[in-house]
This record gives structure tokens, C-alpha cells and sequence, in this order.
């Protein structure tokens, strides 16, 4: 699951400005952002009437299967012409979905989410920070837990000093080398954590 | 004689702390750091501390070198990846400064730049690693150096951070990595300091404890709420509500907590509110001046 979160719709109004005169349609995405309730029905409907009352020709709000896979532009707008007529497209998906829809539409495109991370829809809650794609991935030695992605300052070796309580000094979250550390205990298997962890390989990303 | 001789004759050290400037004149750290001459082992220089942007520390412990003071760089992993630890590694040895505190660093958003990208391409234990490295003559992909650093590597540990287990299993690591020292989160509970120093004692590690003299009982607060890691007992802060003095009880305070964990540390670190016009005074009353 890809994380989104909405944008404040002044800055969706700032970026709109910049391409004056054009028609626009709404794009919502049918897998994550419909999922997670950022870019489905109601957020497409809802960001289309904005629009519409803030003056712009906003033609339509559509969701699409999938926003980041499709076979060819061409097989999109024969099931949603509205895409097609349009100048411009407002794209409520994530980072790939706006890429994609950018690369094959030949229109401009606009995000109407910001990309967040990699995370889990887990029946009506949305957790984040579960992968930061780093390509040198070794999970299993952490309980499953990344703490490359779970801890704000990607800390492989153990918590830094802010882990009080078992709550991180950033923001409203836990500390995710607490969680670690509580798992594999339970299991007893703390050895996993022995030894001095090597840095992320970023050359792997290439 | 170096820090890392003075910690491996076994005397109690003192080191203090201060920041580099906000601006291009150093002058006022420098009056700062003169009240310590002849009461310290070392002075530590802070690197973007809280992550607030300020001064390299690089160019504050050279001209302190000058002055004659031994000093300790603090050296984050939050604003430099691992090629410019590197560097800075080097040029700090080239100035002089043969003393490294390393450590994580706060989070960009607790400080002045909270938009600020955060690196942490390397973790704490990673640069102690990194700092070996360099001190057998080569480099983070061990290739070899021109010429070897000569550095003691000090690491920074949190006693009152829980559940402790994770901690000590990463101040296990900070061991294995070749920390000479640690020194701790200010102290403000010696309960809490001597449980700490009896779960690292087996490491054999020097650990220098982080004081903090109190200014006022909202100042207490304010780093309660502010500074990571940070925990000031409600009887602390209910002493320095009820003082007629409260600079002189935030000392009696610390004097106290000094007294109570000086069997369990090899030293302390003063790291003062607003510089260091009563640290002498503070040493005197711990008979440490």
C-alpha cells in the first residue's frame, strides 16, 4: 500500500494558477488512495466541486482501476472518455500514478496528494512508514519491523537516546527499536540483534 | 597530557560545555570558555545542537586548542553523510582536535530548521566505527589512507531512556565499536543514573555523567517538554517553584545528584544554561575545583 495524504487545497489552487485557461479533470485512484480514503469517490467528488467553486472548468471526477498500471492511454480513455477531453489532469493517486498518467497522456499533469511512504491498510487503519525502498533490504533480522523506515533517523544499531517510554522524540509515534526489542525478546531471539549492522548500500538502488 | 590519557590514569574528570555562535564573531564563546581554565579536563563543543543551526564546531575547538584547552568535538550524523564525515573527520585532526563525541543528533524538527532534510547516512555506532577505521589508516571502504587520524572516540548514552534494554544493547555495540567513553544525557534522577551504570559496568567503559544546573522551575519545564531524553523529577522542579534563589538551588541540586553517582562515573559534564558564570561555584561545592 502507498501512502498518501491530501494537500491543502490552497496549494492545489496555487499550482492550478499556474496553467491558466485550461479544462481540467479529477482522477482518483481504485487501489491505495481509494483504500486509505485519499483519492476515492468521495475525496474525487468533493475536490471537483471545490474546484468548480473556486471558478475552474473542471469537466469531470473519475477513479481509475489503477493509476500506476494500465496497457496504453488509448485502452484508458475508451473506458473514461472524460480523461481524454480534458486539458490538464488532477491526479489523486500516488507519486507513480500522477508519473505514469504524466508519461502517456501527453497533457500536464497536476498531484492532488503528497507520497508519504510505504505502509498497510489494516482493516479501517492506515499505518506508514513500513519500507523506505532503500534495495538492500534485510527485514527479517528486525522482526520484521524496518527500522530504516520505522525510526525517523533510520537507526539500524539500536534506539538513539529520545525513546522514552517506549514512545519516539518525533511526533505522535512509537519507537519502533522498542517494538523490536520487546518482539524478539518474546521470542527469544535477541542474538538477532547482535553484531554492528553495516550502512544502507545505496549503490543497490541504481 | 590528552583526554584519553586523563580517563586511562582513572582520575574523576570534568568536562564542560560550550556552543559555537549564531554569527561569524566566536569572541563571546571564547570569554565563555575562559571562566573554565584550569577547572576542566576538556571543553566540549556542541554541533548544531537541538538542531539549531550555529557555527561549525571544527573552527571553535581549533581556536580553543590555541587557547590551550583540550577539547572534545561533538560530531552528529544528522547533517553530514558518510563522504563528509569523512572530511570533516580529517580536517579536524589536521587543527589539532583530537577528541570525538559521536552521536545521532536530535531530529531537524525539534530545532530552528525544521524543513531541513535529515542525512543519518551513517548511525552513531556506524561513525565509531568510521573513526577506528580512519585510526588504523583507512578509510569507511577501508581503503587506505594518506595518512592515519589519531582520534578518541567518546559515545553519548541516555540513562533515563526506557526500556533500557534496547539502550544498553546499543551501548554494547558503542563498546564494540571502540568508544572510549560515554557520556550520559544530563542526569537529573541519581536513582535512575546508578541503575544505568550498574548495567554497563561489565562493558568497563568510563562514563562521564551529563549535569545540568537548574536556572528556574519554568526553565525545568521547558526542557521536560523540549529536550529529547530529558526527564526533571516533579520534586526537582516543586524545589526550584518553592527557592528564594533558585540559580543556588538549581546548584544545590546538582551538587546533590554529583554526590549521589560519583562512586558510579568517572567524571562529569556541566552543560550550563546560559554560560558558565557559576560552574567554578558549582565545582567548589562539589569539591571538584
Amino acid at each position: 500500500m502507498i501512502i498518501t495524504r491530501p494537500k491543502p487545497i490552497k496549494e492545489i489552487l496555487s499550482m492550478v494558477e499556474m496553467f491558466p485557461d485550461l479544462s481540467i479533470c479529477v482522477v482518483g485512484c481504485g487501489i491505495c488512495a481509494r483504500k486509505i480514503r485519499t483519492g476515492g469517490e468521495a475525496q474525487v467528488s468533493m475536490m471537483t466541486a471545490q474546484l468548480q467553486r473556486s471558478g475552474l472548468d473542471v469537466l469531470d471526477g473519475k477513479i481509475v482501476k489503477h493509476a500506476c498500471s494500465t496497457e496504453s492511454w488509448d485502452s484508458l480513455v475508451e473506458e473514461y472518455p472524460a480523461l481524454d477531453k480534458a486539458d490538464m489532469l488532477l491526479v489523486m493517486s500516488c507519486g507513480a500514478g500522477v508519473s505514469l498518467l504524466g508519461r502517456i497522456s501527453g497533457k500536464p499533469v497536476l498531484p492532488g496528494l503528497d507520497t508519504t511512504s510505504l505502509g498497510s491498510a489494516l482493516k479501517d487503519e492506515t499505518l506508514e512508514n513500513f519500507c523506505v525502498m532503500c534495495g538492500d533490504c534485510n527485514v527479517g533480522l528486525y522482526a520484521g519491523l524496518c527500522p530504516k523506515s520505522g525510526c525517523p533517523k533510520s537507526q539500524v544499531n539500536g534506539p538513539c537516546g529520545g525513546s522514552i517510554d517506549g514512545d519516539c522524540e518525533v511526533g505522535e509515534r512509537e519507537c519502533i527499536w522498542a517494538k523490536i526489542y520487546e518482539i524478539l525478546e518474546s521470542r527469544g531471539m535477541l542474538q538477532l540483534m547482535d553484531g554492528i549492522r553495516p550502512p544502507v548500500n545505496h549503490d543497490r538502488r541504481l | 597530557m590528552g583526554f584519553a590519557d586523563v580517563l586511562g590514569s582513572g582520575k574523576f574528570v570534568v568536562t564542560a560545555e560550550v556552543s559555537p555562535p549564531r554569527g561569524t564573531d566566536i569572541s563571546g564563546a571564547l570569554a565563555g570558555a575562559r571562566l573554565l581554565q584550569g577547572l576542566v579536563d576538556a571543553v566540549n563543543v556542541t554541533d548544531n545542537q537541538r538542531s539549531m543551526m550555529r557555527m561549525s564546531p571544527i573552527v571553535l575547538c581549533h581556536k580553543l586548542g590555541e587557547m590551550g584547552f583540550e577539547t572534545i568535538m561533538h560530531m552528529t550524523c544528522r547533517d553530514r553523510n558518510r563522504l563528509a564525515l569523512q572530511s570533516d573527520l580529517l580536517a579536524a585532526h589536521a587543527l589539532g582536535i583530537h577528541n570525538i563525541l559521536a552521536m545521532s543528533g536530535d531530529y531537524p524538527t525539534m530545532g530552528d530548521m525544521p524543513s531541513t532534510k535529515p542525512v543519518f547516512d551513517l548511525d552513531s555506532v556506524q561513525l565509531l566505527q568510521l573513526i577506528e577505521k580512519m585510526n588504523n589508516g583507512s578509510d569507511f571502504q577501508d581503503k587506505p589512507l594518506d595518512s592515519p587520524t589519531s582520534l578518541c572516540a567518546g559515545a553519548v548514552a541516555n540513562p533515563g531512556a526506557r526500556p533500557l534494554g534496547p539502550q544498553l544493547f546499543k551501548l554494547n555495540k558503542k563498546v564494540l565499536a571502540k568508544a572510549r567513553f560515554i557520556q550520559t544525557q544530563a542526569v537529573f534522577d541519581a536513582a535512575v543514573f546508578n541503575e544505568f551504570a550498574d548495567a554497563a559496568r561489565h562493558t568497563g567503559i568510563p562514563i562521564i555523567a551529563g549535569i545540568i544546573p537548574l536556572r528556574s522551575a519554568q526553565n525545568a519545564r521547558f526542557m521536560n517538554e523540549k529536550i529529547p531524553g530529558v526527564k526533571i523529577p516533579d520534586e526537582a522542579i516543586s524545589r526550584m517553584e518553592a527557592a528564594a534563589d533558585p540559580a543556588l538551588e538549581g546548584m544545590r541540586i546538582a551538587a546533590k545528584t554529583i554526590a549521589d553517582i560519583r562512586t558510579n562515573c568517572q567524571g562529569i559534564h556541566i552543560m550550563p544554561i546560559g554560560g558558565h558564570g557559576n560552574t567554578r561555584r558549582l565545582l567548589e561545592m562539589c569539591g571538584l575545583d
